[in-house]
This record gives C-alpha cells, sequence and structure tokens, in this order.
C-alpha cells in the first residue's frame, strides 16, 4: 500500500489520500484472558466474584473496584441477559467490527452485577428497548480466536 | 493439575484515513511533477526569490508571488546531512524505512534550500559539498505526490 493522490477534473488542484497507520497490541493478562479463552473453548461467558462485596464481574476482572479485594472465584453466568443501555451509529468507521450500522449494547447477563458492552445484533432499530431481553450468538468454534468479538453479537429474545 | 495459563494478546489496528486538498498553487507543483518531471517553485515580483515550496505570499516582502514559475536546478550542493542508524517506520503504511537512512539539506543552484533524502549509505563517503542530483520515479503512473516524486538524491561525480 502507498499514499496515493488524484487530479480533481477541471482545475489545478490534486487531492491527496493518504493515513496514519496506528497499530495497538497489547496483552489481555491473566483474568482477561482466562475469560477469553473460556468463550474460546467452551462458548461460556464467565465473570469473577468478590468476596467481600458478593458482585460478580462479568467481564471478569482481577481486583474489585470497590473493596480491592482480588477477585480469585470464577463463576459461569448465563448467556441470556437484560439491555441496561444501547446506541446506534450510523456512520461507517474503520474502528467498528461490523459494517454500519452497528448497534452497541450494555448488557447485564443473568447472575452478573455489572453491564457487559457489546453489540446488538439481528435486531430491528424500532425494537430495541431498555429492559429487553436478549441472548449471546456465538461464533462456529472454528472461527473462535480467542476475542471477545468470538461472541457474534447479541440477539433478541 | 495446574495447567500453564494461556495469555492473549489483542491486537487493534485502526488506520485513520484522511484526505486533503493541495490547493491551486501546490497544485501546480504536484501537476508539473507528474506530467513534466520538473519541481517549480514560485517566484516573489519584488525580492527575486524561488518560494520552494510555493507559497502565495512572500515572507520577507508581504507581497502576492503571483503565477511566475521557475524550475528548480535538478543538481545542488550538499550543505549538511544527517546519518539515521535507527529502523524508523513509516506512519502512514506502517513499513520499515531503509536502514541507514541518510537525508540531507541540499542547496540547489539557484539558491533554494531543498531537505530530502540521500542515496550515499556509506558514512565515510557522505560529505559536506557533494555534489548530488535529483532521481525521478520514471513510471508515470507512480507519480503524483509532487516532492515524493523525486524519492532521493544520488551522489554525481564531477
Amino acid at each position: 500500500m502507498q499514499t496515493t493522490s488524484e487530479k480533481i477534473e477541471g482545475m489545478d488542484v490534486w487531492l491527496y489520500h493518504g493515513q496514519i497507520y496506528i497499530p495497538n497490541t497489547f496483552s489481555a493478562g491473566a483474568t482477561g484472558s482466562r475469560f477469553l479463552t473460556t468463550i474460546r473453548d467452551k462458548a461460556k461467558i464467565t465473570g469473577t466474584r468478590c468476596k467481600e462485596c458478593n458482585r460478580v464481574y462479568v467481564p471478569a476482572r482481577s481486583v474489585c473496584k470497590d473493596c480491592f479485594a482480588q477477585l480469585k472465584e470464577w463463576v459461569e453466568v448465563s448467556d441470556k441477559g437484560t439491555v441496561l443501555s444501547y446506541t446506534i451509529d450510523s456512520e461507517p468507521k474503520p474502528i467498528h467490527p461490523t459494517d454500519a450500522p452497528v448497534i452497541y449494547g450494555i448488557i447485564q447477563l443473568d447472575g452478573a452485577d455489572t453491564g457487559f458492552v457489546h453489540m446488538i445484533g439481528g435486531a430491528d432499530p424500532e425494537q430495541l428497548r431498555i429492559g429487553m431481553r436478549v441472548q449471546a450468538v456465538f461464533k462456529p468454534k472454528e472461527e473462535r480466536i480467542g476475542s471477545v468479538l468470538d461472541i457474534k453479537h447479541f440477539k433478541p429474545l | 493439575m495446574a495447567k500453564e495459563p494461556e495469555y492473549i494478546i489483542v491486537n487493534i489496528d485502526t488506520p485513520r484515513k484522511y484526505n486533503w486538498s493541495t490547493g491551486k498553487y501546490l497544485g501546480h507543483v504536484y501537476a508539473e511533477a507528474k506530467e513534466n518531471k520538473k519541481l517549480v517553485g514560485n517566484k516573489c515580483p519584488k525580492c527575486k526569490a524561488i518560494m520552494w515550496g510555493p507559497t502565495i505570499v512572500c515572507p520577507k516582502c508581504k507581497v502576492e508571488t503571483g503565477w511566475e514559475w521557475e524550475e528548480l536546478p535538478e543538481t545542488g550542493t550538499v550543505t549538511q546531512y544527517t546519518y539515521l542508524v535507527f529502523p524508523l517506520w513509516d506512519p502512514h503504511y506502517g513499513e520499515r524505512w531503509a536502514n541507514p537512512h541518510p537525508s540531507g539539506t541540499i542547496l540547489l543552484e539557484n539558491g533554494v534550500y531543498q531537505r530530502h533524502f540521500l542515496e550515499e549509505t556509506d558514512p565515510e563517503k557522505l560529505k559536506v559539498g557533494m555534489r548530488v542530483q535529483a532521481v525521478w520515479k520514471e513510471d508515470y503512473d507512480e507519480r503524483g505526490l509532487g516532492m515524493q516524486d523525486v524519492p532521493y538524491y544520488r551522489t554525481i561525480e564531477e
């Protein structure tokens, strides 16, 4: 790939097409990795429970945000949940995992106490409501790579 | 049995695309470079200095430069150089730049200073005062990026 340019018809003006390459690599860490590999290998969503306040974090995290307790206990949560909030982005952008329009939602899974940010798919925008019930749709096993996008989206129930 | 934990590395590449218009004056430089393999600068009507890159107003005299163009000479003399031995990468497409990566300031025959890359990669042979010549992209379809149509200057013997 390289930078290109084109002359604007009828004018002594050129349009320069460029881009800035922004690579980003980070480790998911011990807790995040276990969360992602469980989705990849077992198609199950897990979280960590805080012994102090009994809160279940999904996605899993290693330290409780209020108690600062180490979260060692893993629990499996349901693949069904409730939409706490959502937004629709109609503008295509390179950051979007899928084609626009993309519906992003915060979903509280049954058994979890926190919201899980993901996409809502296969839904008519008119049909979206806060409090609606959704269920995770996993990609086929051979397509799962240990990414949070191994869950394709959440579909309305 | 305790299993060796697997660590997931997350890669997110988000190239940001942008477009910009050259405008009328720089557009003329682009056109001349693509069509005629010429780098051109415009001339101040008052002090007769050549603007490179082209400007609408002469920074010294504060008068409009107008539409009088002059071709920059192909050859010049190196007045400064630097010799970079660090694997920098192109911020636009993420490709590695050549390493080592010499560049310099070249005083062209008409008094214009041109900052550009040099072909000579041997630090022993890089000298202030060495004579260099512009190397053009020969393929018409590859040209069209203004000053970048000259990828580097090569050393010449005189």
